[in-house]
């Protein structure tokens, strides 16, 4: 067991000195077994999940989204992962997942969309722009998916103060009986 | 049976039956629903007291609303209301519908149900266990016998206020009042 999860390190080593070799200004750090952290410029984004795409990493988890109020910045988080093909075979590469971070700012909040890469971003992208308000450029349809009402802020930023708005909507609603009194 | 009843039941056979069926319309919202199916099936048994789940509201008479609420399925709840006939019971579980339980601060959960429909009962809990359902059922059948069990009539009554509730909650709804003399009054 212990030689399986040395093999697996060393192929995520391995991969750390090709990209290491091939992108600029990427700072790659790998916590634990099989999982690498890949924290980048936003301009290398894109060449980066080819690269992995290519590499074998062809399942797409996720696209995620923090609000980093302080830096005032958006870090987009992309997370991919590789095919198990065969429970028998069980390689090294299909155990591994791979985070690939980057920051955006906050007042230009737009990114490019990596639909053309992984088809699947896309009701991700969709949900971060609808609840962070990031524009995805490129990105076929950013219409509403799960929320119906208007938010001046959309919800999931920080600085939007859920107590106030709680009070301004459905603390502002009244019950029955405050209505029949108040029509009398 | 006890013979003492049967007088009682001869005076109003139909709130009689109206007790001991209930034909009752889940609404899966929020976590209660996973209480149902134990209650339902052969473990507690619901239909000891009558209860059977039915496909639509419009054969039902008992509405359980199972969690909490958000703005989106307030509209189903408020259509799925308006289908079923009179006379007919709201219960909802749960903290949730109450004031909005752990969520009172969220963007999209409504905080208490009951200005939007009428509510008869609620089951207090996070959540309530199938027995305190049975609880508040049994507890539902004394309200019946008192007369108090009258939300569907509330809502006949007060159904100016509870549309203009609605509405300032959802700007313009898309479905047309159901009782139109009361707008109109």
């Amino acid at each position: 067991m212990a030689s399986i999860i040395h093999k697996g390190n060393s192929k995520m080593t391995d991969l750390k000195q090709m990209l290491l070799s091939g992108f600029d200004d990427i700072n790659i750090n790998i916590p634990e077994d099989n999982r690498m952290v890949v924290s980048t410029k936003k301009e290398s984004v894109l060449s980066i999940l080819i690269y992995l795409k290519k590499f074998g990493y062809n399942h797409f988890a996720l696209v995620s989204c923090n609000d980093w109020i302080d830096d005032n910045e958006f870090e987009l988080i992309y997370i991919v992962s590789a095919y198990q093909k065969n429970d028998e075979q069980y390689q090294d590469i299909e155990k591994s997942s791979i985070i690939v971070k980057t920051r955006i700012s906050r007042e230009k909040a737009k990114f490019i969309t990596i639909i053309d890469i992984f088809e699947n971003a896309e009701p991700y992208e969709r949900e971060i722009h609808e609840m962070f308000g990031i524009n995805f450029e490129g990105h076929p349809r950013l219409t509403p998916l799960m929320l119906e009402r208007n938010y001046k802020i959309p919800p999931f930023r920080k600085d939007f103060d859920t107590n106030k708005y709680v009070e301004n909507t459905f603390g502002k609603i009244p019950s029955i009986k405050e209505r029949k009194e108040g029509n009398k | 049976m006890d013979r003492n009843k049967i007088s009682k039941w001869l005076k109003n056979p139909g709130k009689m039956a109206h007790k001991y069926s209930f034909h009752v319309v889940y609404f899966c919202t929020g976590c209660g629903i996973i209480e149902i199916p134990p209650s339902i099936t052969a473990r507690w048994d619901a239909e000891r007291f009558g209860i059977i789940p039915v496909a639509t509201p419009r054969q039902a008479n008992l509405f359980l609303i199972t969690g909490y609420v958000s703005t989106k399925t307030l509209k189903a709840i408020i259509r799925t209301y308006e289908q079923m006939p009179d006379p007919k019971y709201t219960v909802a579980l749960g903290s949730c519908p109450i004031n909005g339980g752990m969520y009172y601060d969220s963007y999209n959960t409504i905080t208490s149900l009951d200005k939007y429909i009428p509510v008869d009962g609620y089951i207090a809990g996070c959540m309530p266990r199938p027995e305190a359902i049975f609880i508040g059922v049994t507890h539902l059948w004394k309200l019946i016998d008192m007369d108090k069990a009258d939300g569907y009539k509330r809502y006949r009554e007060d159904y100016v206020h509870y549309r203009a509730n609605q509405e300032q909650l959802f700007g313009e709804l898309e479905w047309p009042p159901l009782f139109i003399k009361e707008i109109v009054k």
